[in-house]
């Protein structure tokens, strides 16, 4: 385990160490998830491009350079992360304008979400680690002084208007709601006052119900979300096609690569629905033994944040975990119709090669932040 | 948790709340978050499995339907009388006509002149681009569909199909048309045995449920399941094409020659089975185009009626097309109905042969019984006197003068002895307040008095008129069924029109055998009353029914229509004319009514069932019964109305001639003076009556005058019989025979003035003109 140190730092040996959990959970749930991206996709591989192991062959590529990456991350020095916090902040702001820039923006059902430079990304991605890096930086500087609204609130609630304003632009609410709940997250860790969470839980609720009293999309979905079968062929098509496939798993699934749905009956089946797909050929065994990875992940993301002796990296470790957490909740909530229909990957398992790039660039600050642990753990 | 947390090394209290702060995320979203999910996978995966599973498997699958062919109807000797074919329906994609670019007028014109359908129409059938289907023309056959199919071929058309489809055929045409019913465009049995039957004969559809990705495309995992189509079973009905043909003929006869104008119905039952052999109804139509009004005054009248609403504007317009719409589905329907078994008609005195059953039955009367009737009788009860049809009466009657009489006044008589509750009795025993139970839709079960009014002891009014069988109605059928139940040893039997259902490989799966309900009179009873309604054609009403060497038995009737008033309100004295003949008598086979509705006035025959529906039902008779096998039987005194064939004497000596003919009823006069036979009139083969006498030439040959043949109606069969023998002409007696003076030839073939060669036979028809019943 050799790569786990960390060379240059003149500490103890324990400290130096990366997290061997963690990391094994990361690639536990990126090979299952790149298992489940073949499966998934198969179909629709060969019915869009001829080539059944299309999509597989896409991510199996960026899950190797993703792997590359994360272990690349966690031998970066944790102090470094701090920064090139407001540097990350910074672009992702600027790429969240280049998004409105014809020629680099890429629409798609009416909203534009892409960045195309020779590789295609969603800013809001970055965006996610932005400010996740610089409310960090900002609370572990602040200190005390965070109970106060001029260093509490203001700097936090500017940096975030900026970035739901861009959003909305787009517009992209899933990513507003995940980047809100986690900046939420971190001001909460931050030590803000109660009261301002009421607050900013009404501001959230208000502009909830001004989108929803608008009667745009959003209105729909929550239509479909409360019943699916209202609009069979339309709205409720996407969540009835993925009922369909969770439901016909039953406790132990049709098997690895038996399920049905994905023969273009369940749009998005390698994307933001593979759960569905994962629970119909895995049934509910393989859909329990996921989650519970993940929730392993999460507590020992957690875990880590509390064992690291920085502020900063403790808050950063905290935020990315919250992050994860946010993203697998929100997904299978959609998937499962526990809540309404929004654009959610999975972590680890959606198909998408620079997402995936970005959240193992994640998990790798954390088993870089790891290093500065309290407690040895092998 | 909070002793594994150790002390915080970072600096400040800001730590502490970080740490209590991390851990209650971690709670929240290391565990609580995932409770929600886990109960809704619960939910979904084991609660809802078996149903999201179906729902899935539905949304999975693609059904295709198989239509089997629809099962053949036979007639008794398994002659086709309703058979499917395939035929194909001309179908058009006009999304796929307007995306792909086509010539589309091009394309309209040529399947216009193809399928010889309107081009302006298939225009807009095109014009329908969001539809993918669009049948441009149904039922297409062999020939026209190869021709669109070369079409699409040479031109390249796409968006242009064919699909399988059936089509079926009725080769006999309007032969028992409302019996067979119809099959409407989308092959179901929409009347008839085609409606009755139409789940056996439909069959069951195949299925192919096969596993299909969405936009059809294929899984590569197997799962197709295949239901195989049950091909339609097919019908052997009691039917007889020959038996029906037969009926059908002779009842258009009839409807021509006595001018009928509402139509006849007729039906033959097999007294001891209850098999129907054939029933009509005119006027008919043809099933294969069943839409069409086949009645040519009807048709024209409608047209007509088309023509003027076409012609109005307006709302005026509309009226008259409404109308037109409305006068044009009640004439298919008046021609769809088989009235045989959908209306009741009042039998009138075919009905005596009943109500004479049941007396004797219960004793009520016996043969010895005698009646007078003086024209006329007053009846408890009963305003106005009953008058007899005969006014000047019948005087005194036996039981057997009363029935072969069909004196009203006795027979309100035998009504009152048996009284009303008894006579009730019995009309249920007969089936007569029931329906009969054969295997067609819309059977009528008949009108009639309750048993109250029957039997008011204050009132024979009703009993009387009903014992004669008036104010009543009944359908044909039941009245059928109840004549078989008198003449056939006394058991009610089950009709039946289907005798047998035949899956695909002939094997029977059904069968309708003869069923007795119940025993209705004794044997006995049974036996008395053939003698009576023997005696009915044979003495009676009925004479004109008499067939030489057979023994006919039958009941004529006439009734008025009681429910029928013309637009003043009055009455109609339109009359239904009626017979009903069983036969033969001393083993009854077969009965056969038929009803004349509406007879003109103005033929000159009397309007009644003996003038009318006696004569028909021989004319049925006696093709029927020789083609049944049922022998004629000439007794000595009916020998000179047997049919003898000529046997060939050419070449014969005087002594060889008596020889060949010895066996045969026939003598010979002989001519010339040779030694032998040279020549013969009638010639060898010719069918000539008994007891007549051949000519034969020995060396001359006969004249080849012809002779002109002489006019022998109203004449009387002796003075008919010297007339045409004068001339060199046999006569062929048809009908009824005594010597009665009201007995007199009513028609003649050939017709009196055609030119005939000596020894042609002159068929005339004598019929007895007091059958005024």
């Amino acid at each position: 385990m050799g790569f786990l140190r960390l060379p240059d730092v003149e500490t103890s040996e324990r400290e130096n160490l990366a997290d061997l959990p963690f990391l094994l959970l990361t690639l536990l749930l990126t090979g299952l998830g790149l298992v489940m991206i073949y499966s998934s996709s198969f179909a629709r591989a060969l019915y869009e491009t001829g080539d059944s192991a299309y999509y597989f062959k896409r991510q199996l590529v960026f899950s190797l350079i993703g792997a590359a990456e994360l272990l690349a991350v966690s031998r970066v020095k944790p102090e470094l992360l701090k920064k090139l916090a407001f540097p990350v902040l910074g672009i992702s702001i600027v790429f969240l304008i280049l998004v409105f820039v014809p020629g680099i923006g890429q629409s798609e059902n009416g909203a534009t979400r892409w960045i195309r430079l020779g590789i295609s990304f969603q800013p809001s991605e970055i965006a996610k680690l932005g400010v996740i890096l610089s409310y960090a930086a900002m609370i572990a500087s602040f200190q005390e002084k965070m109970e106060t609204f001029r260093y509490g609130i203001a700097p936090f609630a500017a940096i975030l208007a900026v970035i739901v304003v861009l959003l909305r632009l787009e517009p992209h609410n899933s990513a507003i709601v995940i980047i809100a709940c986690t900046a939420g997250a971190m001001l909460f860790l931050g030590g803000v006052r109660y009261r301002w969470f009421v607050l900013g839980g009404g501001v959230m609720l208000l502009g909830l119900a001004v989108i929803l009293g608008a009667g745009g999309y959003e209105a729909s979905r929550i239509t479909a979300w409360r019943d699916p079968f209202s609009d069979p062929s339309d709205s409720g098509y996407q969540i009835i096609q993925s009922l369909y496939a969770i439901g016909s798993g039953g406790l132990l699934g049709l098997g690895f690569g038996q399920g049905r749905q994905k023969y273009l009956y369940l749009p998005e089946e390698h994307n933001d629905y593979i759960f569905a797909i994962v629970c119909e050929e895995l049934g509910l065994a393989g859909a329990l033994a996921i989650l519970l990875l993940y929730a392993l992940l999460i507590l020992r993301g957690y875990w880590i944040a509390m064992h690291v002796r920085d502020r900063f990296l403790s808050l950063t470790v905290a935020g990315i975990t919250t992050l994860t957490a946010l993203q697998v909740f929100f997904n299978i909530g959609v998937v499962t119709n526990l809540l309404p229909s929004t654009g959610i990957s999975l972590p680890f398992f959606s198909y998408g090669g620079t997402a995936l790039l970005i959240q193992l660039g994640e998990m790798g600050i954390i088993l870089s932040a790891s290093r500065r642990c309290s407690a040895g753990f092998l | 948790m909070k002793s594994h947390i150790p002390k915080p090394r970072m600096p400040g209290g800001a730590n502490r709340i970080i740490l209590r702060r991390t851990a209650v995320l971690m709670a929240l979203f290391g565990v609580l978050v995932f409770v929600p999910l886990a109960g809704k996978l619960i939910q979904l995966q084991i609660l809802r499995h078996e149903e999201l599973g179906r729902m899935a498997a539905d949304n999975q699958t693609r059904t295709s339907s198989i239509t089997p062919a629809r099962g053949t109807i036979y007639d008794r000797n398994m002659n086709v009388l309703a058979v499917s074919a395939d035929v194909e329906n001309v179908c058009i994609d006009p999304n796929e006509l307007a995306l792909s670019g086509q010539d589309t007028d091009a394309i309209a014109e040529s399947l216009s002149s193809l399928l010889n359908v309107d081009k302006g129409w298939i225009l807009q059938r095109m014009e329908d681009t969001g539809y993918r289907y669009q049948i441009v023309k149904r039922k297409v056959e062999q020939e026209e569909a190869s021709a669109v199919r070369a079409y699409i071929a040479r031109q390249n058309i796409t968006g242009v199909y064919l699909e399988p489809d059936t089509k079926r055929y009725y080769p006999e045409g309007t032969l028992a048309a409302q019996l067979l019913g119809f099959v409407g465009s989308d092959n179901t049995g929409l009347d008839g045995v085609e409606a009755a039957w139409d789940e056996a004969l439909t069959g069951a559809a195949g299925r192919i449920i096969s596993a299909k990705g969405n936009y059809g495309s294929a899984m590569p995992y197997h799962h197709e399941t295949y239901y195989d189509p049950v091909r339609g079973s097919s019908l052997v009905l009691t039917i007889d094409e020959t038996v029906q043909q037969m009926l059908e003929k002779e009842m258009r006869e009839a409807v021509a020659q006595y001018d009928v104008r509402n139509g006849a119905f007729g039906v033959i039952m097999d007294v001891n089975t209850g098999e129907i052999l054939a029933m009509a109804t005119l006027g008919a139509y043809d099933p294969n185009r069943y839409a069409e009004i086949l009645d040519l005054g009807t048709r024209q009248t409608l047209e007509e009626q088309h023509r003027l609403a076409l012609l109005a504007e307006g709302e005026e317009r509309d009226r008259l097309l409404a109308e037109y719409s409305t006068a044009l589905a009640e004439a298919r329907l008046a021609q769809w109905r088989n009235r045989v078994i959908a209306d009741g008609y009042e039998p009138g005195s075919t009905f005596k042969s009943i109500t004479l059953a049941a007396a004797l039955e219960e004793g009520a009367v016996s043969l010895s019984d005698g009646f007078y009737c003086s024209g006329s009788t007053s009846i408890k009860g009963r305003s106005k006197p009953l008058h007899c049809w005969k006014s000047a009466g019948h005087g005194q009657q036996t039981t057997a003068e009363a029935l072969q009489n069909s004196c009203n006044v006795a027979f309100a008589n035998i009504g009152i002895r048996l009284g009303g509750e008894k006579l009730y009795e019995y009309v249920q025993k007969f089936g007569l307040t029931e329906k009969t139970g054969i295997e067609l839709y819309g059977e009528a079960s008949g009108i009639f008095f309750d048993e109250a009014t029957l039997s008011n002891p204050d009132s024979y009014a009703s009993l009387a008129s009903a014992a004669f069988g008036q104010t009543f109605k009944i359908t044909p059928l039941q009245l059928v069924r109840a004549v078989a139940a008198v003449v056939n040893g006394g058991y009610l039997l089950e009709p039946h029109v289907v005798y047998q259902v035949l899956d695909d490989d002939g094997n029977v799966l059904e069968q309708h055998d003869r069923t007795v309900i119940r025993q209705v009179i004794s044997r006995q009873t049974s036996r008395t009353m053939c003698g009576l309604l023997e005696s009915v054609v044979s003495q009676g009403t009925a004479k004109n029914a008499q067939i030489a060497g057979y023994r006919i038995g039958g009941k004529t009737g006439t009734s008025e229509k009681i429910d029928v008033f013309d637009e003043n309100g009055n009455m109609v004295e339109d009359k239904i004319v009626s017979f009903i003949g069983i036969a033969p008598m001393d083993d009854p086979k077969i009965v056969a009514l038929v009803a004349l509705d509406t007879p003109s006035t103005e033929t000159g025959y009397y309007i009644s069932g003996g003038q009318m529906g006696a004569p028909t039902v021989r004319d049925v008779l006696s093709g029927v019964l020789p083609y049944l096998g049922i022998k004629p039987d000439y007794s000595e005194e009916a020998a000179n109305r047997a049919e003898v064939s000529v046997p060939d004497l050419t070449g014969m000596t005087e002594q060889e001639a008596e020889t060949a003919l010895s066996e045969l009823p026939l003598t010979f006069r002989r001519e010339g003076s040779r030694e032998r036979i040279t020549d013969q009139v009638p010639a060898a083969g010719a069918v000539i009556p008994g007891n007549s006498e051949i000519l034969v030439y020995f060396g001359d040959t006969q004249s080849d005058e012809t002779v002109l043949v002489p006019d022998v109606t109203g004449r009387s069969a002796q003075e008919a019989n010297e007339i045409l023998t004068a001339q060199g002409l046999y006569m062929k007696i048809v009908g009824a025979e005594g010597a009665e003076h009201t007995i007199v030839a009513v028609r003649q073939t050939p017709a009196a003035g055609t030119a005939a060669e000596p020894g042609t036979v002159v068929s005339v028809e004598f019929s007895d003109l007091s059958a005024q019943d």
